[in-house]
């Protein structure tokens, strides 16, 4: 029975740690870098223009969208995207791959 | 202290399994019951499971004391943070409560609070009960090392935190499932020296980016460092102890030792100004 109980956890566990964390869409960064502007691009023009991709979304009202663009190596560009209630985009903040990023 | 919990859980699991006829009241035409088939069970005491035990967060005091060179100018506080939504912050009143002994615990404003030392309350194996239902809050050690530039945290403060945090028994995550797990197969070391650790930190205001800067290396952490890994969807949200502090949330990565203790983090917020009066989370 403990073992049971044990192996249960550890199925539990492992699947926690080793679920991958869902991709954002990948974009072309310089089409990006033309098309969102923030204050004023909207969501329904990322969705026409980039299609959806992995959200957050907070009790405020606040979203948080992840794209991504190919870089080097494999590896990938974040492009990050803060949008407000209205679903206008207020920040956006790109994160280049690090040398010390975990290979892809 | 004696507390059968799992007496009480017992009967908790026995009283869900019942059908639902069973637990209504008794038909009247049903014949009284001889006293002699009645089973009397006396509960002297039962500590709400989620209370916080006072031996357990004196441990994580002592490990404070053991591993302060990760922060050596810090003192250290346990906080009280917001777990339900409707939870009211403000007048929180706290007690160390044993059997014959309960000791008043001041709570500053920002609902930050030092736990005195009391060697009877350590013997009755007390509580640390606060005047809210349980469940609607959640707990966390405070370490920060005085003089740091204004938003930003140093991250051998951060490693303190996690196992202090980690030796008190302070993550409040609700699911059964979730503490049995916890208690099971967690030790401090392994959750604050594993990248698997997921032990979650809450910062002030809503986060946007988290950077960390050590001498000349700068970095930005990963889209899943932030809002508990993006992962959790409206069905897990009250199972974490990050439910209502979700655009707060992050993980720093304390177990990668190519980052110093004196390693910066800093943040970016939502909202680019504070409120004018800062609030508590």
């Amino acid at each position: 029975m403990k073992r049971a109980r044990l192996l249960l956890a550890f199925a539990v566990l492992s699947g926690c740690a080793t679920r991958a964390p869902e991709p954002g869409t990948s974009v072309a960064e310089a089409r990006f870098d033309t098309l969102v502007v923030p204050g004023r691009t909207t969501r329904a023009e990322l969705l026409a223009a980039f299609g959806p991709t992995k959200t957050v979304k907070f009790d405020a009202g606040m979203e948080a969208w992840l794209y991504t663009s190919p870089a080097a190596a494999g590896r990938s560009t974040e492009l990050v995207l803060l949008l407000d209630r209205d679903g206008i985009v207020r920040k956006l903040r790109k994160r280049p791959p690090y040398p010390t990023d975990p290979a892809p | 202290m004696r507390r059968p919990v799992s007496r009480i859980i017992l009967a908790a699991l026995l009283g869900a399994a019942l059908p639902a006829r069973a637990q209504t009241a008794p038909d009247a035409s049903q014949q009284p019951t001889p006293a002699a088939d009645i089973q009397t069970v006396t509960v002297t005491y039962t500590r709400n499971p989620v209370d916080k035990s006072y031996r357990k967060m004196i441990r994580g005091m002592e490990r404070f004391a053991r591993e302060h060179a990760l922060a050596p100018q810090a003192a250290l506080r346990f906080r009280l943070l917001p777990r339900t939504p409707t939870v009211d912050m403000h007048g929180i009143t706290l007690r160390v409560i044993g059997d014959h002994i309960g000791v008043p615990v001041t709570v500053a404003p920002d609902n930050s609070f030092v736990l005195p030392r009391n060697e009877q309350a350590l013997q009755e194996d007390a509580a640390v009960v606060a005047n809210r239902k349980t469940t609607s809050m959640t707990w966390r050690a405070q370490v920060v090392t005085p003089g740091l530039p204004p938003g930003t945290r140093r991250l051998g403060d951060l490693r303190l935190e996690c196992l202090v945090g980690m030796e008190a028994g302070l993550v409040s995550n609700s699911s059964p499932l979730f503490g049995w797990i916890s208690n099971a197969l967690t030790s401090p070391e392994q959750v604050c020296n594993s990248p698997d650790g997921n032990f979650l930190f809450f910062t002030e205001r809503p986060v946007f980016s988290v950077t960390l800067r050590a001498g000349d290396r700068s970095e930005i952490l990963p889209f899943r460092f932030l809002y508990a890994g993006g992962e959790q969807t409206r069905d897990m949200l009250p199972f974490c102890d990050c439910q209502v502090l979700l655009d707060r949330t992050y993980y720093a990565p304390i177990w990668d030792r190519s980052w110093p203790d004196d390693t910066l983090v800093s943040f970016d917020y939502m909202d680019d100004a504070p409120p004018p009066q800062e609030t508590t989370p």
